[in-house]
């Protein structure tokens, strides 16, 4: 009688420290789709943004043709692999932010252009977009890491490994405003 | 790291229980002097409790920012500030995007409200808008979002109205003991002639209970607030990935010399620098809901990376004291090494100079504020304050009359 | 801002990025400390922000006018003399946070300045002039 109320005493308390765990895993699981959310809303508003960019610029840019045409290739082409993979959509995005960051240099070189309101209100939309991404990300890769950690360690890993909770990819991606900054490294 | 910064709130929480249990027994102590029962002082000290709770619960957030005279802006209103905010909440993670509010004045200093964080509000004053720069200011707005983010607000709010009701029970207390030991002193203690010893230790006690209680709550506050600020400049740096911004803010803060007009006290510790910091004077002693600014600056300056135990080891680089740290040790072990970013923008771009920020402010106070603006052909700008009546107006400059 | 004259609201002129509270009933004009000091520095005056200090410091004027109150702060504001010959009666607020020109000062500042625009380039000239560009129609 006594073992039988030991042994269900101690199913009844596995049981708990199951849920607790499962359900940890599944808010920061959560978190990490959240976060990826964020990172797509963002790259929508930087691909929404460059028609418009491109309407105003070109006026003043006619001999930055090259330069031009290849912010609006790399724009749709990440727009058309928008529903890929993260690795092939990090490759898309980070050619579109080197493109940008190379228009953004250029057209400082154009005092008409950076005297128009139009453009300016835009650069202040782009350069914010651009942060934005880089926080996104920046927050997506540490909920992956914080989710990646706790499908590792034990006991959580086991609760893991039964309910099928895998380890997520970290994002990688350059944005405009940091092409020469060295990339932010998880150690 | 993010969740641990905030439910690691052990520390603070044993203060504020430090605090609730100086109120109970300063109400049993005067329970006990008063009425000859403890149960009876212990019941008066949590009414009081209550009651300003109650205050506290209903003068919320928004008469906060009345008191402030903090204006609501929209995203059209000030593009820039808005933009950093909603920056700093990606990067924070919250949920929810927080009111922001501007505050006129000439000072620079910023504040965060809410004890929800999803109902959350910063406000920051003109001043400071033109003032810092990109970077600095998403050091602030970092800070303060960390505030709203630990939910320092809560705890900041908790500590408040106990500091209120011990200080309000000993004021009272005392005022009610002198007028005894003025009208009727000799006559209590001749009746009791018995109980005498008793009652004098009870007479002492409770003598020492309310000068001591008042002090020793102020500084368990103080101690509480402090700690949040530093835990709120070291989220900062995690957020943005650059402690240099914080600390070039914090030195333009510091070196400003005007007043906030509109400080309150209550609301004080979630000031980004203490709104009363007076000319001159040393604010780093035991009596300040901010450490001294420029240790916060020392410490963000001497930080390698953006983790929190990177702060902590410039925290204790700093005091060189053994192994003590200020962050909570929970929010160290969570997060790795964690590389810091370079300024933006990029070296060889320009950011708004010190005019275009003026203008980009009072434009958004102008707004706000249901100017209407008219723009002359001659590039001069007239506004009309809302209460203009008449449909037309001269342009001074070049003489046009143009229609409203 | 309540104009300190006639305490109607007053109409705000942003010329050249600086702004100019205007009353449009008597035509006085607020120029705030603020805004002053960005004007010279616009101007890029060596020591900028010092000449409102130095204005406070001007010796007080005899006047028989009334005597004004600052629309910011409330308090009375000093009367002075702003550049030679004829100079301009104006009030200065005491606690730095602006000059006030009254209507008719600055009809009279304005008249003169179109015989003999002034050719001084000291600072308390340079706000003259300058006040004579923004309401260049006003005369």
């Amino acid at each position: 009688m006594l073992a039988a109320y030991i042994i269900g005493g101690i199913v009844v308390i596995l049981a708990v420290i199951f849920v607790a765990l499962y359900n940890a895993l599944v808010k920061l699981r959560n978190q990490v789709k959240n976060a990826w959310a964020q990172i797509d809303v963002q790259l929508k508003r930087r691909h929404d943004l460059i028609p418009n960019l491109m309407e105003t610029v070109k006026g003043y840019m006619k001999h930055e043709r090259e330069t031009l045409e290849a912010v609006t290739k790399a724009r749709n082409l990440a727009q058309q692999v928008a529903s890929s993979g993260a690795g092939v959509r990090s490759r898309a995005e980070s050619e579109l932010g080197a493109a940008l960051g190379k228009l953004i240099a250029v057209a400082e070189s154009y005092p008409d252009l950076k005297a128009n309101q139009n453009f300016l209100a835009l650069q202040e939309e782009l350069t914010s977009t651009e942060n934005k991404i880089s926080f996104s990300r920046q927050y997506y890769n540490d909920s992956v890491l914080r989710y990646n950690n706790q499908t590792m360690v034990f006991p959580s890993s086991l609760v893991a490994g039964m309910a099928g909770f895998k380890a997520d990819d970290f994002f990688e991606i350059t944005v405009a405003a940091e092409k020469e900054t060295p990339k932010v490294s998880f150690t | 790291m993010w969740e641990q910064i905030g439910s690691n709130q052990r520390k603070s929480v044993i203060l504020v229980v430090a605090m609730a249990l100086l109120l109970v027994v300063i109400g049993y102590v005067l329970g006990l002097y008063f009425f000859g029962n403890g149960m009876g002082g212990l019941i008066i000290a949590l009414v009081v409790w209550a009651i300003l709770n109650l205050v506290g619960y209903f003068q919320g957030d928004s008469i906060l920012l009345g008191m402030a005279k903090a204006k609501k802006i929209s995203r059209d209103d000030h593009p820039r500030l808005y933009n950093v905010v909603e920056e700093m909440k990606i990067a924070s993670g919250l949920e929810k995007m927080p009111d922001i509010y501007i505050i006129d004045d000439q000072a620079l200093n910023a504040f965060a409200t809410g004890r929800d964080i999803n109902k959350a509000a910063v406000a920051v004053t003109s001043g400071l808008l033109e003032k810092l720069n990109r970077d600095e200011l998403q050091g602030v707005i970092g800070h303060e979002l960390a505030h709203i983010k630990n939910r320092d607000v809560l705890l900041m709010t908790m500590c408040s109205i106990l500091l209120g009701t011990i200080v309000i029970l000993s004021w009272y207390a005392s005022r009610v003991m002198f007028f005894n030991a003025m009208v009727g002193g000799r006559r209590t203690s001749s009746s009791q002639g018995g109980g005498g010893a008793a009652q004098l230790i009870i007479l002492a006690v409770a003598l020492l209970l309310m000068i001591l209680a008042p002090i020793a709550a102020q500084l368990i506050y103080f101690a509480v607030s402090r700690k949040r600020e530093y835990l709120a400049d070291a989220s900062s740096a995690l957020y943005t990935r650059y402690p240099d911004g914080l600390a070039s803010a914090l030195e333009k803060l510091g070196a400003s010399t005007c007043q906030l007009k509109s400080a309150n006290k209550a609301t004080a510790p979630m000031y980004i620098v203490n709104p009363f910091r007076k000319k001159g004077m040393a604010a780093s002693d035991l009596s300040s809901t901010h450490p001294p600014i420029s240790e916060r600056i020392r410490i963000l300056r001497a930080m390698g990376g953006a983790s929190p135990s990177e702060y902590d080891r410039a925290y204790q680089q700093i005091h060189q004291k053994g192994g003590r740290g200020i962050i909570p040790g929970s929010a160290i072990s969570a997060a790795g090494a964690i590389s810091l970013r370079a300024a933006s923008p990029a070296a060889g771009k320009k950011e708004p100079g010190e005019m275009q920020r003026k203008r980009e402010t009072s434009d958004a106070l102008w707004k706000v504020n249901k100017y209407r603006t008219i723009d002359c052909e001659c590039g001069t700008r007239l506004r009309l304050p809302p209460g203009f009546r008449g449909n037309r107006v001269r342009c001074p400059h070049c003489g046009r009359t143009i229609s409203v | 801002m309540i104009c300190p004259v006639c305490k109607s609201d007053m109409i705000v002129v942003e010329y050249k990025d600086i702004e100019l509270d205007h009353c449009l009933d008597c035509g006085g004009v607020w120029f705030d400390a603020g805004e002053l000091a960005l004007m010279l520095q616009s101007l890029e005056i060596a020591g900028h922000g010092l000449c409102l200090a130095e204005i406070i410091k001007f010796p007080e004027a005899i006047s028989s006018e009334k005597k004004r109150r600052c629309p910011i702060c409330g308090h009375r504001m000093k009367k002075t003399i702003l550049g030679k010959e004829p100079g301009t009666l104006i009030d200065v607020c005491d606690r730095g946070d602006g000059l006030w020109f009254d209507g008719g000062e600055l009809a009279q500042l304005l008249k003169h300045l179109v015989k003999s625009p002034g050719k001084e380039q000291n600072e308390p000239q340079k706000i003259i002039n300058f006040l004579g560009e923004v309401f260049h129609a006003q005369e």
